[in-house]
């Protein structure tokens, strides 16, 4: 199997005025293509910074984060942009759409981003957005749609760039029940489907009950690696 | 593609507050390509009266003429000038001039003027000093009447030539002002000021404001070839006089140039003085274009080199550096309207820029490199300059257009600006070239405006933008 995402004893600490504060505590991890990894732990265990770190969106104080095997650390800012640009797909906990944007525009802006031709990106963003099941909504804005459907509209713009590997951070955490359920089983569908591979974090029992493997963090630290039958 | 879409869409997020700065933008445009408008037209219309009423493009004199105007320093070489003149294609009119200062005195004035002694055909096509004469007061020179002569406005009130006598049986007033009149009724005044003083001593202060200009207008006589006794010293050096009788009464917009002149025929003037045939003492000078004047004041320059020739800027500095005063008031009040103009602009994106700190940040986040986040907020502000820019030039062009037609009145500055030299009337112009101008100065302070919020957003960090609020 191919490893996507592979981190080398990597720390991460904040500095405050008085305190040091370890978020990330020396942290090895490897992922492979096409996992379905969920990350779960208590409020503050690292969660949330250590997707940032592996997200690019942050810089370890020590150790290496190795992404399909480029070495995040050797890159200046402006190649990381691109990097994620080109590599990573996110999706929010708050969904985080352009709210001026209709759900295809939404989609069809980070193939626009990537310079994709045109006629791709109009069939890729159809093709997705029905595949996320709103195919009749290609026209809606963000306000127009329920928590459920908005967030499934940040899962397609997510996957419409063909990235490496999905970061979810807390993706059900604004929804239902039955956004849950259904959110799960579309990224559980592409996952299978498309052999895409997903890391989010979450403290939804419902959710890590879908996951692949789970990691638990405490106090910065993965003090259980558990892979489950898929 | 989607950037341009992305910041057309974003500028409509808070509409109020896009209409209020492209609602600026558009003020600023009108109001700078109308102060623009405005001072064109005051040089404009002054240059235009220095040049085609008052002084032509170029004037010839006797070397000393201008500093010590004596009746002696009459022009050499008239023939020869006038000969190299006639042939020049780029001459349009000549017209000679004999010029004597003289003491003019009636029954009840006198004051001191320049006497032009003029040829009736070409000062016309020199001068569109025959377009100035007042309503009623009479008609230009005429060749064939005895010693006629065209006189001021201010002149004929200095000699007490305009007599005010109210008739009442003539002046339309209410029953209640007339009775007040009435023992004014039929009376003769010689001078505005004393008219207006006898008026205001039975009439309110309200009442001469309101029917103070009609019964003015209505009271103005002009005694119609009132006689004008001159006295001059002649070409021999002896003090002569002549009668000369009103045949008009002119009044232009520079009331220092109304001050100084009377004009008769030059026939007449020469006789009177016992000036020999052909001698005069200047000859003025109208081109086809403007942009020939240099070319033909060296050229006779150097032909003539014992004359002197000078420009109509030279002969009138005064007007050459209103206009100069002018452009650069202008160029200062389009200075503050785009200073203004910079600050709300500058306000506006930084607000926007931080109501939608959380979403930039998305977008830093999900890849899109500061390049583009610089292209986006650069693209709103020249969206919004450019919508302001748009509507502030068709009402820019809209309001010059309506107020080159009706002019505007000065009413409360007229006399102010008629001793400047400045018509009370202004008809504001613009040229193509500066309307574009003005137009790329806005979009260019719309542009420059927006460097420092379009920085602000760079500076922004993707992790600790999505982590705001808003």
């Amino acid at each position: 199997m191919n490893t996507i995402i592979e981190i080398k004893d990597v720390v991460k600490v904040y500095h405050s005025a008085a305190i040091q504060v370890k978020a990330v505590d020396h942290v090895n991890l490897t992922i492979q293509q096409g996992e379905f990894t969920a990350l779960v732990g208590p409020s503050g265990s690292g969660k949330t910074t250590l997707l940032n770190l592996i997200g690019g969106l942050d810089k370890p104080s020590s150790g290496e984060i190795i992404i399909d095997h480029t070495n995040l650390n050797a890159m200046s800012a402006k190649q990381i942009v691109d990097f994620r640009l080109q590599n990573i797909g996110f999706v929010f906990q708050s969904y985080n759409l352009i709210p001026v944007f209709s759900a295809q525009e939404n989609v069809s802006f980070i193939m626009e981003l990537q310079h994709r031709p045109k006629k791709e990106i109009a069939k890729r963003t159809i093709e997705i957005l029905t595949q996320v099941g709103l195919g009749d909504r290609l026209e809606s804005r963000p306000s127009e749609l329920s928590g459920g459907q908005q967030q499934r509209v940040a899962v397609a713009r997510a996957i419409a760039s063909r990235p490496t590997f999905v970061i979810a951070d807390e993706p059900t955490a604004n929804l239902d029940s039955k956004s849950t359920a259904q959110l799960l089983d579309l990224m559980e569908k592409m996952n299978r489907e498309e052999n895409i591979t997903f890391l989010f974090s979450t403290h939804d029992k419902r959710v890590m009950d879908k996951a692949h493997r789970i990691l638990v963090l405490e106090d910065g630290k993965i003090v259980k690696d558990e892979k489950l039958q898929s | 593609m989607m950037i341009l879409s992305l910041a057309w869409k974003n500028i409509w997020r808070n509409k109020k507050r896009s209409l209020i700065v492209m609602t600026s933008v558009m003020l600023g445009t009108t109001a700078g390509l109308f102060t623009l408008g405005l001072t064109y037209g005051m040089v404009g219309e002054k240059l235009d009266a220095v040049v085609y009423t008052e002084l032509s493009h170029l004037q010839i004199h006797q070397k000393t003429f201008l500093r010590h105007p004596e009746i002696t320093k009459t022009l050499p070489h008239v023939d020869s000038i006038m000969a190299f003149l006639n042939v020049r294609a780029e001459v349009k009119t000549i017209s000679p001039h004999i010029r004597i200062t003289a003491m003019g005195s009636t029954s009840r004035g006198n004051t001191s003027l320049d006497l032009l002694g003029v040829d009736p055909t070409s000062e016309q096509a020199l001068s569109n000093l025959n377009e100035h004469i007042l309503p009623g007061s009479g008609h230009y020179l005429n060749s064939d009447e005895q010693y006629p002569i065209l006189i001021s406005d201010k002149t004929a009130e200095q000699l007490r030539i305009k007599t005010y006598t109210i008739k009442l049986d003539k002046t339309p007033l209410p029953l209640a002002i007339t009775t007040k009149l009435q023992a004014l009724n039929g009376k003769r005044f010689f001078t505005k000021k004393k008219f207006k003083r006898a008026v205001s001593n039975v009439l309110t202060e309200k009442e001469v404001s309101l029917y103070g200009p009609s019964l003015t207008q209505a009271a103005l006589q002009y005694r119609h070839h009132a006689k004008i006794v001159f006295t001059f010293t002649d070409a021999t050096g002896l003090l002569v006089s002549q009668l000369f009788s009103v045949c008009g009464i002119f009044k232009t917009d520079f009331s220092g140039f109304d001050e100084g002149r009377a004009f008769v025929l030059r026939k007449d003037l020469a006789k009177a003085s016992h000036l020999p045939r052909n001698q005069i003492h200047e000859i003025c000078v109208l081109l086809h274009q403007a942009e020939a004047l240099p070319t033909v004041v060296q050229d006779l320059k150097t032909t003539f080199p014992d004359v002197d020739v000078q420009d109509w800027k030279a002969l009138s500095p005064i007007g050459e550096v209103f206009s100069q005063m002018m452009g650069l008031y202008s160029l200062m009040v389009m200075g503050f309207i785009l200073f203004a103009l910079a600050f709300g602009i500058v306000n506006t994106m930084l607000m926007a820029i931080l109501e939608r700190t959380k979403e930039l940040g998305m977008l830093m986040a999900i890849g899109m490199n500061r390049r583009r986040v610089f292209q986006l907020i650069m693209s709103e502000t020249i969206f919004l300059t450019l919508v302001g820019a748009f509507v502030g030039m068709v009402l820019g062009a809209a309001l010059i257009a309506i107020t080159h037609h009706t002019g505007i009145y000065f009413s409360s500055i007229a006399e102010g600006f008629q001793e400047m030299g400045f018509a009370a009337v202004v008809y504001p112009t613009i040229g193509a070239q500066d309307f574009i101008i003005i137009t790329l100065l806005v979009i260019l302070t719309g542009i420059l405006s927006a460097i420092y919020p379009a920085r602000k957003a760079l500076k922004l960090n993707p992790l600790e933008a999505i982590r705001t609020e808003n």
